[in-house]
C-alpha cells in the first residue's frame, strides 16, 4: 500500500515546490516519484496480501496490475506536459498536484475492499477532475466542460451512493467479502432492495465510464477540457472506472449474473452503436476521439457482460492497448493544434510528407483503435470477444464486429488525410519528450500486437 | 428478510408529512385575515429611505474564499472532539494519527497563507 502513500506525499511535495518557485523541478520530481510508486506497486505482485486498514483495501494482483497501468499512463501524460501548463496559467504546480491527487483516488478505486472506499476513491478522483477540466479560466468551452462534468458527476455519484446504501440495507455490510457471502448464502430470496441497489450502482458506474445512455457529458467535456487533461480523462480515469466496475461485479455480484446481464447487455449494445455511429459524423478530431472513447467503453463492457475467469485479463489487455493508442493520438493532436490552431481532420492533411514519424505513429495508433492485426488493439479485441464467445454470446460478437467495421471507416479518415491529401504545411517541430512518448507508445503497441504473451497470462 | 410491505410505514410518514404541509397552508389561506396590499408595503424597509437598486448583486469572490476556508478549518475541529473523548483508548497510535491529520491541515494552512488567499487586497 506504500504506492498510495508515496503518491499522496508526492502530490503535497509538488505543491510546495511550486510554492517555493522551483518550477524546473516539478516535472522531474513528479516523474521520479511516480516511477518509485510504480516500483513499490510491482513489488507487491503475488505477495498474497490480506485486506489492510481494517478490511478497507486489498492490494491484490488485480490492484497491482491496474495501478501499474494507471501510473505508467500518468507518467506518459506528464512527459507530454512539458511547457504545456505554462501556456495556460501561472499556477503550474497545482495542475501536477491535482493530477497526482486524482491518481491517488484512482489507486483507492482499483484496490478497494469496502464500498465506502469505492466512494471515497471515486470522489477524490472526480473532484480533482472537475477542477482540471476547468483550468483554462478565461476559456468558455473549458468552463462549460467543468460545470457540465461537475453537475453530471455529482448526479451520478448520487445514484451510486443510493445504490450503496440500499445494498448496505440488505446485506448489513459495506465489506465486499460479506456482501459476496450474503449473495452466496441466498440462492433464492435475496432482499428486493438489494436488486434495486445493484441497478442503481450500475447506473452510477456507467455514468463514470461514459457508457450510453449515460454518455451525454462525455463529448462536451472531452472537447472543452485542455487536450492534456482530456488525454488523462479518456485513458487513466476510464481504466480506473472499469477496474472498479469489474472488481465489484467479479467479487460480489457474479452469482447474480442472470439478473444484471440483460441490463448490461442492452447498455453495451447501445454504447457501441451510439459511439461508433456518432463518431462517423464528426469533423473535429478531438470530438471524434471522445465518441470513439465511448465506443471503446462498449467493447470493455463486453468483458463484464461475459463475466468469467478471463474477464480481468481481457479488460487489462484492452485497457493497456487503448491507453497507449490514446496517448499517441492526443500527443499528435496537441502538436498539430499548436501548429494550426484548430483540431479538424483537414489540419492533418499532408502530415506524412512534413512529419513522417508523427504520421506513422498516429497511423499505428488508429490501426490499433480499429483493431487491425499486428497491433495491440487487435489482441485486446480478440480477448474481449473471446471472453464473450466462451459464454455463447455469438450474436453479440457479431454486432461488435459490425461496429468494429464502422470504426475502421472513421479511423481511416485521418490516415487518408495524412497520406493522400496535400497541403503546403511546414514541418512541425517535435520536442524530444514527445518523440520519447510516441516512441514508447509505438513500441508497446507493436510488441503487444506481435508478441502478446507478455501480459496475456498475468492472471 | 424484509418484504416490500414492511416499507409501508415510510410511505405513511411521507403522506402525513405532505398532508400536514398542504393542510396547514390551505387552512391559513382559508381562515386567515385578508389584507389589501400595495406595492409600497411590499418593498424592503430601508429606515424610511427610498430603496436603490436590487439586493441581488454579485459580491466579491474574496468573501467566498474566506468563507469556504473558515468552513474548512471549522469542520476540522469536529474531528477533534470524538478523538479527545476517546484519547486514552486510542493510545499512542491515535496520537500519531491525529498528528498526521493536523500536520496535513497545517500544510494546507501554510499553502493558503503563502498563496495570499487571506489578504483582502
Amino acid at each position: 500500500m506504500s504506492t498510495l502513500i508515496v503518491i499522496s506525499i508526492l502530490a503535497i511535495v509538488v505543491l510546495y515546490l511550486g510554492l517555493f518557485k522551483a518550477k524546473q523541478a516539478l516535472l522531474p520530481i513528479s516523474v521520479l516519484g511516480l516511477v518509485a510508486a510504480l516500483a513499490l506497486a510491482i513489488m507487491e505482485w503475488n505477495s498474497n496480501a490480506a485486506p489492510i486498514f481494517s478490511g478497507m483495501m486489498h492490494f491484490d494482483n488485480f490492484a497491482v496490475a491496474f495501478s501499474s497501468i494507471c501510473i505508467i499512463t500518468t507518467i506518459l501524460v506528464f512527459l507530454l506536459s512539458k511547457n504545456y501548463f505554462e501556456k495556460i496559467s501561472d499556477n503550474v504546480a497545482e495542475y501536477y498536484t491535482l493530477i497526482l491527487f486524482a491518481l491517488s483516488g484512482i489507486i483507492v478505486m482499483v484496490s478497494y475492499h469496502n464500498l465506502s472506499m469505492l466512494f471515497v476513491g471515486l470522489e477524490i478522483m472526480s473532484v480533482s477532475l472537475y477542477i482540471l477540466a476547468g483550468i483554462k479560466r478565461k476559456d468558455f468551452a473549458s468552463n462549460e466542460a467543468a460545470l457540465k462534468y461537475f453537475l453530471m458527476g455529482a448526479f451520478s455519484t448520487g445514484f451510486l451512493l443510493f445504490g450503496i446504501a440500499l445494498i448496505y440495507g440488505a446485506s448489513k455490510s459495506f465489506d465486499l467479502a460479506v456482501i459476496a457471502q450474503y449473495v452466496i448464502d441466498r440462492p433464492t430470496g435475496i432482499d428486493p432492495i438489494f436488486y434495486v441497489g445493484l441497478v442503481l450502482m450500475i447506473v452510477g458506474l456507467c455514468f463514470k465510464v461514459g457508457a450510453a445512455p449515460f454518455h451525454f457529458w462525455t463529448p462536451d467535456v472531452y472537447e472543452g477540457a485542455p487536450t492534456l487533461i482530456t488525454a488523462f480523462m479518456s485513458t487513466v480515469v476510464k481504466i480506473a472506472g472499469f477496474a472498479a466496475f469489474l472488481r465489484l461485479f467479479s467479487i460480489c455480484f457474479a452469482p447474480l449474473q442472470d439478473f444484471w446481464m440483460p441490463t448490461l447487455l442492452v447498455i453495451t449494445i447501445l454504447t457501441l452503436f451510439v459511439g461508433n455511429i456518432t463518431a462517423l459524423y464528426q469533423t473535429n478530431f478531438k470530438r471524434m476521439l471522445a465518441f470513439s472513447s465511448i465506443s471503446h467503453a462498449g467493447y470493455m463492457l463486453f468483458a463484464i457482460v461475459a463475466l468469467g475467469a478471463a474477464s480481468t485479463n481481457a479488460i487489462f489487455i484492452y485497457a493497456a492497448a487503448y491507453a497507449v493508442s490514446s496517448i499517441t493520438a492526443f500527443a499528435v493532436l496537441m502538436l498539430v493544434k499548436a501548429k494550426t490552431g484548430s483540431e479538424n481532420f483537414e489540419d492533418f492533411n499532408g502530415l506524412a510528407k512534413s512529419n513522417p514519424f508523427l504520421a506513422f505513429a498516429l497511423t499505428v495508433a488508429m490501426l490499433s483503435f480499429a483493431g487491425i492485426p499486428l497491433t495491440a488493439g487487435f489482441i485486446g479485441k480478440f480477448f474481449v470477444f473471446n471472453a464473450a464467445l466462451a459464454q455463447y454470446h455469438t450474436w453479440l460478437v457479431a454486432i461488435a464486429v459490425v461496429n468494429a467495421i464502422i470504426g475502421v471507416f472513421y479511423y481511416f479518415k485521418v490516415i487518408v488525410a495524412m497520406y493522400f491529401k496535400d497541403n503546403q504545411t511546414k514541418q512541425i517541430a517535435t520536442p524530444a519528450y514527445f518523440n520519447f512518448v510516441l516512441g514508447v507508445s509505438l513500441i508497446i503497441t507493436l510488441v503487444l500486437g506481435i508478441y502478446p504473451s507478455f501480459i496475456t497470462n498475468l492472471f | 428478510m424484509s418484504a416490500p410491505v414492511d416499507y409501508l410505514p415510510i410511505i405513511m410518514q411521507l403522506l402525513v408529512a405532505l398532508g400536514f404541509v398542504a393542510l396547514t397552508m390551505g387552512i391559513t389561506h382559508l381562515i386567515g385575515p385578508k389584507r389589501k396590499t400595495t406595492d409600497v408595503k411590499l418593498t424592503a424597509f430601508e429606515s424610511g429611505i427610498e430603496v436603490i437598486g436590487n439586493a441581488r448583486q454579485p459580491f466579491s469572490i474574496k468573501y467566498f474564499v474566506v468563507a469556504i476556508l473558515f468552513v474548512l478549518f471549522d469542520v476540522e475541529v469536529i474531528f477533534m472532539y470524538p478523538w479527545a473523548v476517546n484519547f486514552r483508548e486510542f493510545g499512542l497510535n491515535g496520537l500519531i494519527e491525529m498528528f498526521i491529520f493536523m500536520g496535513t491541515l497545517l500544510l494546507g494552512f501554510i499553502y493558503v497563507i503563502k498563496k495570499k488567499a487571506l489578504e483582502w487586497d
